[in-house]
């Protein structure tokens, strides 16, 4: 190992809001840390396969204009000089984003998504796209365009998806930190299966605008990253009202960083009598148990919670996820269905026999369906905590419907039977890691708040993170040096 | 899913949206609708149609977080 090996490693190792302060205190470089980045990309990427594209070159001019900013005496943003990489579906003027696909493989959008805009106006840089499942179609991680992704802790496993190229490069330690996005898991998903943190904020939460959209009642964006405490600077960013997206809530931004107290005295946690345990595999509910006296020992409350509405939750909220899902794209359905991967083209056309009725029932449900769901939930505990998956994570191989595998079909649907659910109800929910399973694959712990209780989820999150040190693990690709 | 079923949604996604069956796959992948389907039939009955205006987001506005 060399020096610059060695620097390599020791800068990779930084979290997220560790590499921006270390920027701010002039202790090193954005120029240091995106080489850092593409070294680490170079040597552990290789079968990872979570990247698309990069732009090494121009990553590197941009990282000195914003060393040239600092050195001048300009006011920092909270990200300055931090090099990240995001899953390649948010648009950039100009800029390469496949989405993960053959029918975008050369699209470069007219403009920018407003998140984009804003993690950049904090001082970050973006110097790849990451790989992802075909237009955020699947949790499995497999891209036929672009290889599978793979994961970082063992490469015949699932990386988890839809933002599988995002979880694997923060899960190598290659990024401090990536924007996913979560309609049903897809952040949740590979934090958990990857070992690192990941938050989907409240529906409404983040703006939308130049965000290549799935399903528009149940699309969120929000970070992965190694810790709840660089998912809240990177929320802090871009969370908030943006009039190029009336659909964005108006609420306040609370300051997320502010809210991690560590301190959960008289907090309630709720853990489900019904859904999110029933059949999991023995060593997920094991993990989740310990997790529980950690968060004890805290000073929280643990209460047990009987959740209302399941079956509705899950018939409607697959209604709309389908039915969106094949609306967004009947179009190339109709004129490029061969470049489609044969499992998404599956799934989407089943979407297109649902009756109008039938999607506009399952919408007109939802704020009632969340009502009750609030009123008798929250109204026993303060966040709800479940496991993020509730059986260990599959191969590759074990999901994947492409290649005929016997069970593959319900192997890639039982993947995010704990996740869907949430993104129906619109609630926010973090994913944090808390143990391995047999095959030395992470599991997530998955906690769930009150719309716009971020703050909340974050500071138990974090606080879960001050007693333990699986998300300070290094996965087997972290390691390479 | 029975054949009938499968039948009903190559009808529906030609005719109203003139998308014929891509592959054998789909059929697989429309599998789950069969459980969604039941689903459905279980909730009807057991919750009636909104008839006042109402929304998703006011019902965010109405259950957020309020505490710290």
């Amino acid at each position: 190992m060399n020096i610059a090996t060695q620097t390599m490693s020791t800068l990779c190792d930084l979290t997220l809001t560790e590499a921006a302060d270390a920027v701010a205190r002039g202790e090193v470089s954005s120029v240091d840390l995106t080489e850092a980045a593409f070294a680490a990309f170079d040597l552990r990427d290789d079968k990872l396969n979570a990247v698309i594209w990069s732009e090494r070159e121009a990553s590197l001019e941009a990282a000195a204009a914003l060393d040239a900013k600092q050195a001048s005496g300009a006011a920092l943003g909270p990200l300055h000089g931090v090099p990240l990489a995001h899953k390649d579906m948010y648009y950039q003027e100009g800029r390469l984003t496949t989405c993960g696909s053959k029918i975008r493989a050369d699209f470069r959008p007219a403009y920018s998504a407003t998140v984009m805009d804003r993690l950049h106006a904090a001082g970050s840089l973006t110097l790849a796209g990451l790989n992802m499942a075909e237009f955020a179609q699947n949790a499995s991680g497999h891209n036929t365009h672009y290889g599978d992704c793979h994961n970082p802790w063992g490469y015949d496993y699932c990386p988890g998806g839809s933002s599988s190229g995002s979880g694997a490069a923060v899960g190598a330690r290659c990024v401090t930190a990536a924007l996913g996005s979560d309609t049903g898991g897809s952040i949740r998903l590979p934090a958990s299966m990857c070992g690192v943190s990941g938050i989907k904020p409240t529906q409404t939460r983040v703006s939308r605008y130049g965000v290549m959209p799935l399903s528009f009642s149940c699309d969120n964006v929000g970070p992965l990253a190694r810790t709840a405490k660089d998912c809240a600077r990177i929320l802090s960013v871009i969370a908030g009202a943006d009039p190029m997206d009336p659909t964005c809530a108006t609420e306040p931004v609370p300051d997320y960083e502010a809210a991690l107290t560590g301190d959960l005295r008289g907090l309630k946690v709720g853990v489900p009598d019904n859904y999110f345990l029933e059949d999991a595999s023995p060593e997920v509910g094991d993990a989740f148990m310990a997790t529980l006296e950690v968060l004890k020992a805290r000073g929280a409350e643990i209460v047990s919670v009987s959740l209302p509405e399941m079956d509705a939750v899950a018939t409607y909220g697959a209604i709309v996820s389908r039915c969106e899902g094949a609306s967004a794209h009947a179009q190339w359905m109709r004129e490029r269905p061969g470049d489609y991967a044969l499992h998404l083209s599956g799934r989407m056309y089943g979407g297109l026999g649902i009756p109008a009725v039938t999607y506009i029932e399952a919408l007109s449900r939802r704020g009632g369906i969340l009502k009750t769901f609030a009123s008798e939930v929250f109204g026993a505990c303060d966040v709800l905590a479940t496991p993020t998956l509730r059986w260990r994570t599959p191969t590759l191989a074990e999901a994947d419907i492409d290649a005929g595998t016997e069970g593959a079909v319900a192997a890639f649907m039982e993947i995010s039977i704990n996740t869907r659910p949430i993104n129906y109800l619109g609630l926010p929910a973090a994913s944090v890691p808390c143990g391995l399973d047999n095959n030395g694959i992470p599991i997530g712990l998955q906690i769930i708040g009150r719309p716009f209780g971020e703050a909340k989820v974050l500071k138990v999150s974090d606080a879960f993170q001050a007693d333990t040190d699986w998300h300070k693990t290094k996965s087997p690709v972290a390691r390479i040096i | 899913m029975s054949d009938d079923l499968a039948k009903l949604f190559e009808d529906v996604a030609r005719t109203w949206s003139s998308v014929p069956l891509p592959n054998p796959v789909g059929v697989q992948m429309a599998l789950p609708l069969q459980d969604t389907i039941t689903g459905l039939a279980a909730e009807h009955g057991r919750m009636a149609f909104e008839e006042e205006p109402s929304s998703f987001d006011a019902a965010l506005q109405a259950t957020k977080e309020t505490g710290s």
